[in-house]
């Protein structure tokens, strides 16, 4: 007994701490039992009442992963190439080209994009100081302010994307970053994917601008028309667009033909008003011949009344950005005139969606930062969401000023590069107050909210892997692992109690630390348990009877030598341990290297696995032994070992 | 109660055969990887997968048509686990969700009278189906040469490289079995995803186990019968832990059966490959890594007596 105190007392207290570890599990089990019992109303009573305990419990408690109780899990990567592209000043053709290469050897490349940013601007022989920075700096010195710039992004990406998901009232998500710019958001319990993706992507970039004089819009779009008939342009878009969408198409087209007529009859007006040259049309005409000569405001149809507006079918959509990304075309649009789609459809006509088109100012009045809280309510007058802003001091006096300066006029609030309203300014606006119209629903502005007051995300960010896992299949999975795991413990300590009798039942006990211990060390460091890692449970169950097998096989062989008891199994543990060592440490370090390289459930089954195998060399070796021990100094002459 | 009494079989002197044998499975294996092919689950190829529960059962190939009509042909449609499960694949890329919605939209429409629910959507960028595959290279890569460092380490380099030798082998011939069993039957599903890799390095882990039981065994008895040749210490060897890799690897293959009977669609392919390669662990440590010293040894001592005759 005296010298194995120490091994005892460690044993006892390993015990102790596991079961205090998993303590908050069996409470968190007991209070999904218990709430279960209760009604709806006194359940929340309940939540409401014993909420911090509640919480405590919680975040103590062994953690599933999302196969197992469902959720989405979304890897964001952050555009760094599309920050550079906008922090660079004099953007010009050869840019483009070169910024395209890199994105192309980005997608398949294992380099950093900051090293082939700067590789690629050094193979073309053009200084970064072009577009970057002074013309004293070096490459070095402007790549390393970049790649310092870009780490940034990502970290306030990652704040930001935090923030974001705590508004929206997860419980128990995890945010953390991986590699140089990735962020991992694992959301558990939530399944509606459209939010999540507006939730985490939308860069909510808030830009107040001003919209251009409705004479420059139209001359703009009547010169963009007479070039591109002048360059015999037929749109190919109706016929490429995609063997699902043919039907729509086609009628769109017919559609298109009609409104036309009345698109010209209105630019017309427009024309004369503004008294400039223009296009007439010249009587009736066929739709086909309309095309020919107007195949730009074919697609896009003025405004009747002058507003400023033009409107673009959907299907239409993707021809007319093709059309005004041309550079020729880019050259005809004032330099500092922009086209911003609407976010929603204006109208709809025939079934097909009409969205408008703006021209405004490029640089922005105002933009989001100054935007100090937002709230979405029903706006009473109308009847429909909205989203109110309010802004700080610095942001209101600018926004008086403004209003002040331009009534009358038609200021549009552009939430990531979308038109969400353009009304006209009625007066000067004091207080800082603005609001957001052109939400579908509530629900739509109660996310625009979260996203204004989280704050705008200094990159783009690009959705690179997206799973969710409904709740149904992940109380399948839980059942599965259940059911594996109690029928494989039955099975194993059946057969260790057949095989090895005494021994074998002293194996069990080391089979059942062991799983505990496997559980104790999952909750004690958050690890997450996932229906792989419940089959690395299972698996562990089948090995780490395996070291015993080995010791107890050795004291077989050595009882036949005839030695004593305590001879026999010092011999046994002792010629054993080194195989046992040498398969569990190979095991473990596959574990290692799976942890390393997978991902999600995968890491969650090397995570038990590692576990197992560690904690095995402890409870089979160690705790058997101890048991063995103990069993001979209190006098016993032999054990049965089968 | 004992499975072995003392065996006294000559398993090295059988050698010859069981390296006929192993190298017909090998074959058998690699053919079917060269015709069939490997399949690639969602994770190594990119893509969107669907896994959808109908209410009432539905035939695959009435979903393919569904499937075809919204556009998204050569799609892998598949039962998973039961009829009424249908789990649609497609490695075609599509900004934010669109492809899920056409399907789920598609399913809406052609199958108006049987509901069902998504049980689970995943979306790999190209991107990341390249960066898994690639990992899943080096992590087997990285596997094998630690457990040759460590094996060499403990023993002798040659036990080391037989040892690595029977890994490769338990490896392929698990991955010409995965290969060949795939899509015979709806409740077996193995395409190469994360779960399968995870089953092939703790395989590799876990085989090599049996081989360092044989191996330490053939260690010590070399100490003892010094007089004895390696022929007759490894067959001695083998003979005196055969009860014991047996039994080690039965308890293993237990838990297995029972994972690949109740563990779920997902833990089943884990569970088929890793019984394979728990089986084929066994047996190689015996006829691949322990044959393998002894014909390895055998040459280079010819060799040496060559040389010291020449002398």
């Amino acid at each position: 007994m005296k010298k194995n105190r120490g091994k005892i007392i460690i044993i006892l207290a390993s015990i102790f701490l596991a079961l205090y570890f998993l303590y908050p599990t069996y409470q968190s089990y007991m209070l999904t039992k218990k709430l279960q019992k209760l009604s709806g109303a006194d359940s929340l009573q309940y939540v409401q009442d014993n909420d911090k305990e509640i919480r405590s419990i919680r975040s103590k408690r062994i953690k599933l992963g999302l196969d197992l109780q469902g959720g989405m899990r979304v890897v964001l990567e952050v555009n760094v190439l599309k920050m550079f592209e906008e922090m660079a000043k004099n953007k010009d053709d050869q840019f483009n080209a070169i910024t395209a290469d890199i994105a192309k050897e980005a997608a398949t490349s294992d380099e950093t994009l900051t090293s082939i940013f700067q590789k690629k601007f050094e193979e073309k022989g053009i200084r970064l100081s072009r577009y970057y920075g002074s013309l004293r700096e070096t490459n070095d010195e402007i790549m390393k302010r970049l790649s310092d710039e870009s780490e940034k992004a990502v970290d306030r990406a990652m704040e930001i994307v935090r923030n974001r998901v705590d508004q929206y009232g997860v419980s128990e998500p995890t945010i953390q970053k991986q590699g140089g710019r990735r962020i991992i958001v694992e959301l558990p319990g939530v399944s509606n994917e459209n939010d999540v993706r507006q939730l985490l992507q939308g860069t909510a970039l808030l830009e107040f601008k001003l919209m251009k004089d409705p004479d420059i819009i139209y001359k703009t779009l009547a010169a963009i028309d007479k070039y591109l008939a002048s360059q015999g342009f037929v749109d190919t878009a109706s016929t490429k667009g995609g063997t699902a969408k043919t039907e729509t198409g086609a009628n769109a087209g017919t559609d298109t033909a009609k409104a036309s007529e009345n698109a010209l009859a209105s630019l017309d007006q427009a024309d004369t008003t503004s008294s400039s040259q223009s296009v007439l049309p010249e009587g009736q005409k066929s739709p086909e011949e309309v095309k020919k000569e107007h195949p730009f405001l074919y697609l896009v149809r003025p405004n009747q009344q002058g507003s400023g507006d033009a409107y673009v079918s959907e299907n239409d959509r993707a021809t007319v950005d093709r059309i005004l990304d041309q550079p020729d075309v880019q050259k005809l649009i004032p330099a500092d005139m922009g086209f911003y789609w609407s976010s929603k459809p204006s109208f709809i006509s025939g079934g097909v969606k009409y969205f408008d088109l703006l021209g405004l100012k490029k640089t922005p009045e105002l933009t989001g930062g100054v935007i100090v809280d937002a709230r979405a309510t029903i706006d009473p007058n109308f009847n429909q969401p909205i989203v109110t802003m309010e802004m700080n001091s610095e942001g209101a006096r600018d926004w008086a000023r403004i209003t002040g300066a331009n009534v009358n006029k038609r200021i549009a609030i552009v939430l990531d590069n979308a038109v969400f309203s353009s009304p006209v300014v009625r007066g000067k606006i004091t207080g800082g107050r603005s609001q957001i119209e052109g939400m579908e629903n509530i629900d739509e502005a109660r996310l625009l909210e979260i996203i204004l007051k989280a704050g705008a995300l200094p990159a783009p960010v690009d959705i690179i892997e997206q799973r969710s896992v409904g709740p149904s299949l992940g109380e399948d999975s839980i059942q599965a692992g259940m059911n594996s795991f109690t029928i494989a413990l039955v099975l194993i300590v059946g057969f260790m109690l057949i095989y090895y009798r005494t021994g074998g039942a002293i194996a069990n006990i080391a089979l059942i630390f062991n799983v505990l211990f496997i559980f104790a060390i999952l909750a004690a460091f958050g690890g997450t348990l996932t229906l792989p890692g419940i089959a690395g449970v299972v698996l562990t169950i089948g090995m780490a009877v395996d070291a015993n097998v080995l010791i107890y096989e050795r004291i077989r062989e050595e009882m036949t030598t005839g030695k004593t008891l305590r001879a026999v199994i010092d011999a046994g543990y002792g010629k054993a341990f080194s195989a046992i060592f040498d398969s569990n440490i190979t095991t473990f370090f596959s574990g290692v290297v799976l942890f390393q390289f997978g991902t999600g459930p995968v890491q969650g089954f090397a995570l038990t696995l590692m576990m197992g195998v560690t904690a095995n060399l402890f409870t089979a070796i160690v705790v058997t032994r101890v048991i063995f021990d103990v069993m001979t100094e209190r006098g016993a002459t032999s054990i049965n070992f089968g | 109660m004992r499975l072995f009494k003392q065996t006294h079989i000559d398993f090295m002197g059988k050698r010859n055969i069981w390296y006929f044998i192993s190298a017909l499975t090998l074959v058998i294996g690699l053919l079917g990887v060269a015709f069939k092919g490997v399949t690639l689950g969602i994770d190594f190829l990119g893509g969107t997968e669907l896994l959808v529960r109908f209410e009432n059962p539905v035939q695959v190939t009435d979903v393919r048509a569904a499937v075809d009509k919204i556009g998204y042909t050569g799609s892998e449609i598949k039962t998973f686990g039961n009829a009424n499960d249908i789990s649609i694949l497609t490695a075609r890329q599509a900004e934010g969700s669109k492809i899920a919605d056409d399907i789920r939209a598609g399913l809406t429409t052609q199958f108006p009278n049987d509901k069902f629910q998504v049980l689970k959507e995943d979306k790999i960028g190209p991107k990341i189906g390249a960066e898994l595959r690639r990992n899943a290279v080096y992590a087997v890569i990285a596997t094998l040469v630690i457990i040759m460092v460590y094996v060499g380490f403990r023993f002798k380099f040659i036990y080391g490289v037989a040892g690595v030798v029977a890994l490769f082998h338990d490896v392929l011939v698990t991955l010409g079995f995965v290969v060949l069993f795939n899509g015979l039957s709806p409740h077996l599903n193995l395409e190469m995803s994360q779960d399968l890799m995870a089953a092939f390095l703790t395989l590799i882990g876990f085989s090599i186990n049996d081989t360092v039981i044989v191996f330490d065994r053939i260690r010590e008895n070399l100490k003892i019968h010094k007089t004895e040749s390696l022929f007759v210490v490894i067959n001695k060897s083998v003979n005196e832990t055969l009860s014991r890799t047996v039994i080690t690897s039965g308890t293993v293959l237990l838990v297995l059966i029972v994972l690949i009977i109740f563990g779920g669609e997902v833990n089943r392919g884990f569970a088929f490959t890793f019984f394979i390669g728990t089986i084929s662990g066994t047996y190689s440590s015996i006829y691949v890594a322990s044959a393998i010293v002894l014909d390895w040894t055998n040459r280079k001592n010819k060799k040496n007596a060559l040389k010291a005759a020449a002398r």
